[in-house]
């Protein structure tokens, strides 16, 4: 009976919520439900679990099942999600507490979740997926994941052999869960105009099986790409089941065993995405390539990194990094690089603010190469942000970059921001920062100012 | 040779959290800015020729935990190498390393492994992470200086009858119950401090670099390093640790 109460009552909730935001992805609903019913999940009725997909790693997981809750959608099957992000055990009770009938029936042909791959195992407890795709276990928010064995231990725990996961053939890390269940189907990209190579004095990572060196061919995206041990047998597939190929930057297309692909994002790392999206596709929902494919063309990610503003005659590009993610800041990094244009980058790494306490953590930059940035014509750096702008300008001139050429700003004052954009002579502007600046930024534009 | 400094790099692919390669560039570029030449070798798991002896300095970035104990069976043949070399030399490792160079790790699985044993420090695993700021005093060939760096804080560390390296302004330090930071041990510099604290704190790089030329009969360098950037970063990240919100009750910043 009380599943019932946490059900309606939750049900309620979330209407008053709509009432405030439609768009609004929430776990209060889903909390109290849980508060009420501890199994809430866990007695929802009619569901098929070999109909379920859990979407998680480190980065990469919203862009997958918007993905695929997009191609799922297209081609007309009746789907649950929670693409507005609320993704731990709580986001997914609520979710499912709105889809369900009033007795907690639900109706629908598949069940695509992405979930916090550190909050997984609760998850798992009361809605045990038959089906898993990782996209990638890496460095990220150390402040509460420590390192990514701490990830891989959780992950570990409760996959078994009756699961079917889909793994990223050219991650080292996540690839290596390969030996828990012989049920696995891996997706992977081939090198395309942007893979590239790092120095040898950037560090890779342990071999998951035997503790020596694991070292990349090159990589598609940072610390991904066809990899090997250099000790034991362990290494990417020669190619993967389901393998991204002939990637055209210009026409902003690609291939999948010769069903063409238009590109919705020509970003590096988003090819995983695609490739991962596919197999799942056709591995779970049955949704073959060719039928997949006229998804892509209208594809709109939802809460993506991108944005661009128009300023006083000049374009800035705004690219979100995750804090403490090296990833995402290599991959920005990149994308500056491979501009051929003159440039100013204006660059605010900034004091980790995710909860109490704060600290000032910019580590992560070293572990990114800025050398091709460096070499990329640009005009003029700008270092801001409260707290970490020194540091943030001493990684620049550990890269060779002149003093001079370096304006540090011990502020996120907009005003100083886009006083320095001002002085600019080139239009081309990049601009990394915390989303908070960046709204301020965008609503002070907005506003008249340009 | 003396012109040379040689720096080993102790497992960089199999120890890497966070961008502990800037500890590397930093001793690089002081070496390279007092006219020597600079090599950096990197020692791995497959390293057959590996002999502490042969080089100036040595450093071990944090790492996971899962692959401490196939280092330990590595380093185990060069322990006395080790005790020796840090006799004399630097020596610099960071984060859950130091347990690679204590008595006893002890996981949160309810097992233990022996580490090295170079230090009689007990470590144990913690269950939840713990990220913050670190701030402390210490004292390295006979200069004093103050720390800043980050921490993130998988384990406790049990230093039982070792010295500590510093005395806490700031952090959680060792245990977040003490004022203890890492340890020193002879010329080992053990400590929680993670990323490139060598690049941070220039103070601590150039009384590496000290003792790497007394090591080697060079008179160290007279002309000083401009630190104006460090100071301020210095300066504005301490402003920060001072009127921020925290739990921790080991230190009490206000009061000093």
């Amino acid at each position: 009976m009380k599943f019932y109460f946490a059900l309606w009552y939750a049900k309620i909730l979330g209407l008053a919520i709509n009432l405030v935001s439609k768009d609004r992805g929430t776990n209060l609903p889903g909390e109290k439900a849980l508060k009420i019913d501890p199994d809430f999940v866990k007695n929802f009725k009619n569901i098929d679990y070999s109909k379920v997909l859990f979407v998680t790693g480190t980065n990469g997981k919203s862009t997958t099942t918007n993905l695929i809750d997009h191609i799922l959608k297209e081609n007309g099957k009746k789907i649950i999600t929670n693409i507005q992000g609320a993704n731990l055990l709580g986001g997914i009770a609520s979710i499912l507490a709105k889809e369900a009938s009033m007795t907690g029936k639900l109706n629908a042909d598949y069940y695509i979740f992405e979930t916090d791959e550190r909050y997984l195992p609760l998850i798992y407890a009361q809605l045990p997926a038959k089906n898993m795709i990782i996209t990638n276990l890496q460095k990220d928010q150390v402040q509460r994941n420590g390192d990514p064995d701490f990830i891989y231990r959780k992950l570990a725990g409760f996959i078994h052999p009756g699961m079917r996961l889909f793994l990223n053939n050219e991650e080292p890390r996540s690839k290596s869960l390969e030996h828990i269940t012989e049920d696995c189907i891996y997706y992977g990209v081939d090198k395309h105009d942007e893979s590239f190579v790092k120095g040898s004095d950037y560090p890779t990572l342990a071999c998951p099986k035997c503790h020596h060196d694991i070292q990349f061919n090159y990589f598609n995206t940072d610390n991904v790409g066809p990899f090997h041990c250099v000790n034991c047998d362990y290494a990417s597939e020669k190619s993967s089941d389901y393998q991204i190929t002939d990637i055209n930057f210009n026409e902003k297309t690609f291939k999948r065993k010769e069903v063409p692909f238009d590109m919705p994002y020509d970003l590096p790392f988003m090819f995983y995405n695609y490739a991962g999206a596919l197999a799942v596709c056709q591995e779970v929902c049955d949704i073959a390539p060719v039928a997949a494919a006229k998804s892509f063309a209208n594809f709109k990610n939802i809460g993506g990194r991108f944005e661009i503003l128009k300023y006083k005659g000049k374009t800035i590009k705004y690219m979100r990094i995750k804090q403490e993610n090296p990833d995402t800041l290599q991959s920005a990094l990149n994308i500056m690089a491979s501009d051929p244009e003159e440039k100013m980058v204006a660059l605010g790494l900034y004091v980790v603010e995710d909860f109490v306490p704060h600290y000032a953590n910019t580590f992560y930059a070293f572990d990114c190469d800025f050398q091709p940035l460096v070499n990329a014509k640009v005009e003029r750096y700008l270092c801001f942000s409260e707290h970490v702008s020194y540091d943030t300008a001493n990684r620049l001139l550990y890269e060779g970059v002149s003093k001079d050429d370096i304006t540090i700003m011990d502020s996120d004052d907009i005003l100083q921001i886009f006083a320095e954009i001002d002085k600019a002579t080139t239009d081309n502007i990049y601009l990394i920062t915390w989303l908070a600046t960046f709204d301020k930024m965008k609503k002070f534009i907005e506003g008249g100012q340009n | 040779m003396a012109n040379i400094l040689r720096i080993g790099w102790l497992f960089p692919n199999t120890l890497n959290l966070h961008g502990d390669r800037g500890n590397i560039l930093a001793i690089k570029a002081e070496g390279l800015r007092r006219g020597y030449s600079v090599e950096v070798h990197q020692i791995t798991l497959d390293t057959l020729d590996f002999d502490p002896m042969n080089y100036d300095f040595l450093f071990c970035a944090p790492g996971e935990i899962v692959h401490f104990k196939e280092i330990v069976r590595f380093l185990t043949p060069h322990k006395n190498a080790l005790s020796t070399f840090i006799e004399t030399r630097p020596l610099l490792v960071t984060g859950t390393s130091i347990a690679i160079f204590g008595k006893l790790m002890h996981r949160c699985e309810d097992y233990s492994f022996s580490g090295l044993g170079l230090l009689n420090v007990d470590c144990v695993e913690n269950k939840t992470v713990y990220g913050d700021d670190l701030y402390f005093t210490c004292c390295y060939n006979d200069k004093e200086m103050e720390i800043i760096g980050c921490q993130i804080q998988m384990m406790n560390l049990e230093i039982l009858e070792e010295t500590p390296f510093g005395l806490l302004k700031y952090g959680y330090g060792n245990t977040g119950k003490t004022t203890q930071e890492g340890v020193i041990k002879g010329q080992g510099i053990f400590t929680n401090t993670l990323g490139p604290v060598l690049i941070c704190n220039p103070w601590l790089t150039e009384e590496i670099v000290n003792l790497i030329e007394h090591n080697k009969g060079m008179h160290p360098d007279a002309i000083k390093r401009d630190n104006t950037l460090e100071e301020n970063s210095f300066k504005t990240k301490l402003n920060l640790i001072k009127t921020k919100e925290t739990a921790l009750t080991n230190t009490a910043l206000s009061e000093q």
